[in-house]
């Protein structure tokens, strides 16, 4: 039952971050956020057996949404690049 | 006769309500799943392309069968969805100009320079191990603009257009399109429906060797040709562009 547990805190962590990710002050804490929220997704769909869909979605939501939504942001905006 | 602010309050009380009853019912389906994950959820397609797909694509991973043979033309669909939003990005930023310098850290790009070619081993095997491994042309496409995202900004926009120049990025796309439909036609020749398989008389292979599956490793290979040209080209596009009514400052 040890897997059981570890699934749910899983999920519960995926609402948390998803309630961070638009929560949160600052476009750049937003996207890093949003993309701990892929890898638990991630997480989630190994644990579901559905590797194909795992690897998809770590490689677009972590890896290609990131970097694109941090190349917009600074492009974009300047000052959010500092700490707020 | 009610004021803005009761209205304002009601809207938000409304569209808070449909918010909590949405996600309450993604919580108990995602709930759902998680107590079915250990037994078989039974449904009516399941078990047609489970117990019959290796014997009619000749690929053992089910997933990759059912897309690029049994719905080859919706991946085609996806395909073109993937054209489109390049076009898009390509028409409002327009053309890439003036790439910026800017590199990452002597140490990140020494130690990148080394380990890059080990990097790209990853999503080349996941495009040609497609029929037989989880994975496939679109994971190890989005994989390889991945890496050219990564070349670019750990050694630079300028070099990153010499080694890897936009026009060639361009080519592999527009030629993975042409391939992709040009390949559908050889099922209509072949006196079967577009982009069918083993239907038309594409070569099934032995179940579980790279050279089977008929035309899946083709179509794996064009997807991610076409993936990672089109989604590394919306990159390149992005950090050509110059950023506007912004105020010039020193970082």
């Amino acid at each position: 039952m040890a897997l059981d547990i570890a699934f749910y805190l899983i999920l519960a962590a995926i609402l948390v971050s998803a309630f961070a990710a638009i929560h949160v002050r600052g476009h750049l804490n937003a996207v890093i956020i949003l993309s701990v929220f892929s890898v638990l997704t991630t997480v989630k769909f190994t644990f579901l057996q559905a590797v194909d869909v795992a690897m998809a979605e770590a490689v677009i939501g972590a890896g290609l949404m990131t970097a694109l939504f941090v190349t917009a942001i600074s492009k974009t905006r300047k000052r959010t690049w500092r700490a707020r | 006769m009610e004021s803005p602010v009761i209205r304002v309050f009601l809207t938000r009380l409304t569209a808070g309500f449909l918010c909590l009853l949405l996600s309450l019912g993604f919580v108990v389906l995602l709930l759902d799943a998680g107590r079915h994950r250990a037994q078989t959820i039974p449904t009516q397609m399941e078990e047609p392309y489970t117990a019959r797909s290796v014997a009619e694509t000749g690929s053992i991973n089910v997933v990759t069968a059912i897309l690029m043979d049994y719905r080859a033309f919706d991946t085609l669909g996806e395909a073109t969805v993937i054209f489109a939003s390049v076009a898009v990005a390509a028409a409002i930023l327009g053309k890439p100009g003036s790439p910026s310098n800017r590199t990452m850290g002597l140490l990140s790009r020494r130690q990148l320079s080394a380990l890059l070619p080990l990097f790209f081993i990853f999503p080349l095997f996941v495009i040609f191990h497609g029929h037989l491994s989880p994975g496939g042309g679109f994971q190890g496409g989005v994989s390889l603009a991945v890496l050219v995202i990564l070349i670019h900004v750990a050694f630079g926009d300028r070099f990153g257009e010499e080694v890897i120049p936009h026009r060639i990025l361009a080519l592999s796309e527009y030629g993975a399109a042409i391939g992709l439909v040009g390949i559908g036609f050889v099922g209509i020749f072949q006196g079967s429906a577009y982009l069918a398989n083993v239907a038309a008389g594409f070569p099934r292979g032995t179940a579980g060797t790279l050279a089977s599956g008929g035309v899946i490793p083709l179509l794996n290979l064009l997807v991610g040709m076409k993936v990672a040209a089109g989604l590394s080209s919306i990159y390149v596009h992005l950090a050509g562009h110059e950023a506007e009514n912004v105020p010039e400052k020193r970082r």
